[in-house]
């Protein structure tokens, strides 16, 4: 005869497995769904240049320019090191709170990330 | 500003802007002349300096120089190649080559912070040189489409170099005047 485990854990014990499975990945709370968003580095600017978004949200910086960039949080929670022109560089929002960054190599481009 | 400096600079001023003065605008080939050298001088210097400089943001910023003007060339080449344009050396390539090659000969003969002051203030002159011809000569003037566009896009380029090389001179005084304190 088949046993279906999971009919007979306790359910607290199937919650705290699905809580920590979650956790784990750094992903969004249960029940929202994660989110991808895209800012454009062209013409030596990060566009949009503020964006606000979830924990667990996905920010895809993408190099239009000719040249290279970064994008490097102030507080060095993230740094994409160096994107070549036409490079991508994604960013999984995991530390809540508002992000300043530049890019390292042209201290004159700055952006904001918020992550609520 | 000492008077050598103000001389050079001059001199790059009359180099990319000699066209303003003639009835006639650069053509296409004399334009894609103009674009490869005018990055190639500044790519010269950014080479000397990345090896030469005594303060670290400004080797950093001559590091940028020559990967961002590399970058600039690259595309530039791509694009005159696909177009069939064979870039033509004329008055305003030949005056910026002969105002890069002095400046290498003046770099040359610095050392430390007088190096770095030497070095940056000429990459405020030259960007903003570069930027006048941009807007005044080159953009008006070029005939093809992508041309043109290519202008356009580099444009933004030069102005954030601008605005990093007069950060890193206010910078250098700022240590001039600590060092004479």
């Amino acid at each position: 005869m088949r046993v279906n485990v999971l009919a007979r854990a306790p359910r607290a014990l199937v919650l705290a497995c699905t809580l920590a499975i979650l956790g784990a990945a750094g992903t969004s709370a249960p029940g929202v769904t994660a989110k991808e968003y895209t800012i454009a580095i062209e013409d030596m600017r990060f566009v949009p240049a503020t964006l606000t978004v979830r924990r667990g949200d996905r920010v895809t910086w993408i190099n239009r320019d000719l040249v290279p960039h970064t994008a490097t949080a102030t507080a060095k929670t993230f740094d994409s090191s160096s994107i070549a022109p036409g490079g991508t560089w994604t960013y999984v929002a995991t530390e809540p709170g508002t992000q300043a960054y530049a890019c390292a190599f042209h201290p004159t481009m700055k952006g904001e990330v918020s992550i609520r | 500003m000492n008077f050598k400096q103000a001389a050079s600079t001059l001199v790059l001023s009359m180099a990319v802007t000699v066209f303003a003065a003639q009835a006639e605008g650069p053509t296409d080939p004399q334009i894609a002349a103009i674009v490869v050298t005018a990055n190639q001088v500044d790519i010269d210097a950014g080479k000397l300096a990345t090896s030469k400089a005594q303060s670290k943001e400004v080797a950093a910023f001559a590091e940028r120089m020559v990967v961002d003007h590399e970058g600039v060339n690259k595309a530039a080449s791509e694009l005159v190649t696909r177009l069939q344009v064979t870039p033509e050396p004329n008055a305003t390539s030949q005056n910026l080559q002969q105002g890069g090659d002095e400046n290498l000969a003046k770099l040359q003969q610095l050392d430390g912070h007088a190096f770095d002051r030497a070095y940056v203030e000429h990459e405020v002159a030259y960007h903003e040189a570069v930027l006048d011809a941009i807007d005044e000569t080159l953009i008006p003037s070029a005939q093809n489409a992508e041309l043109k566009a290519l202008l356009v896009k580099v444009r933004p380029a030069f102005v954030a170099h601008l605005e990093h090389a007069r950060q890193l001179r206010a910078s250098l005084d700022q240590v001039g005047r600590l060092g004479q304190e």
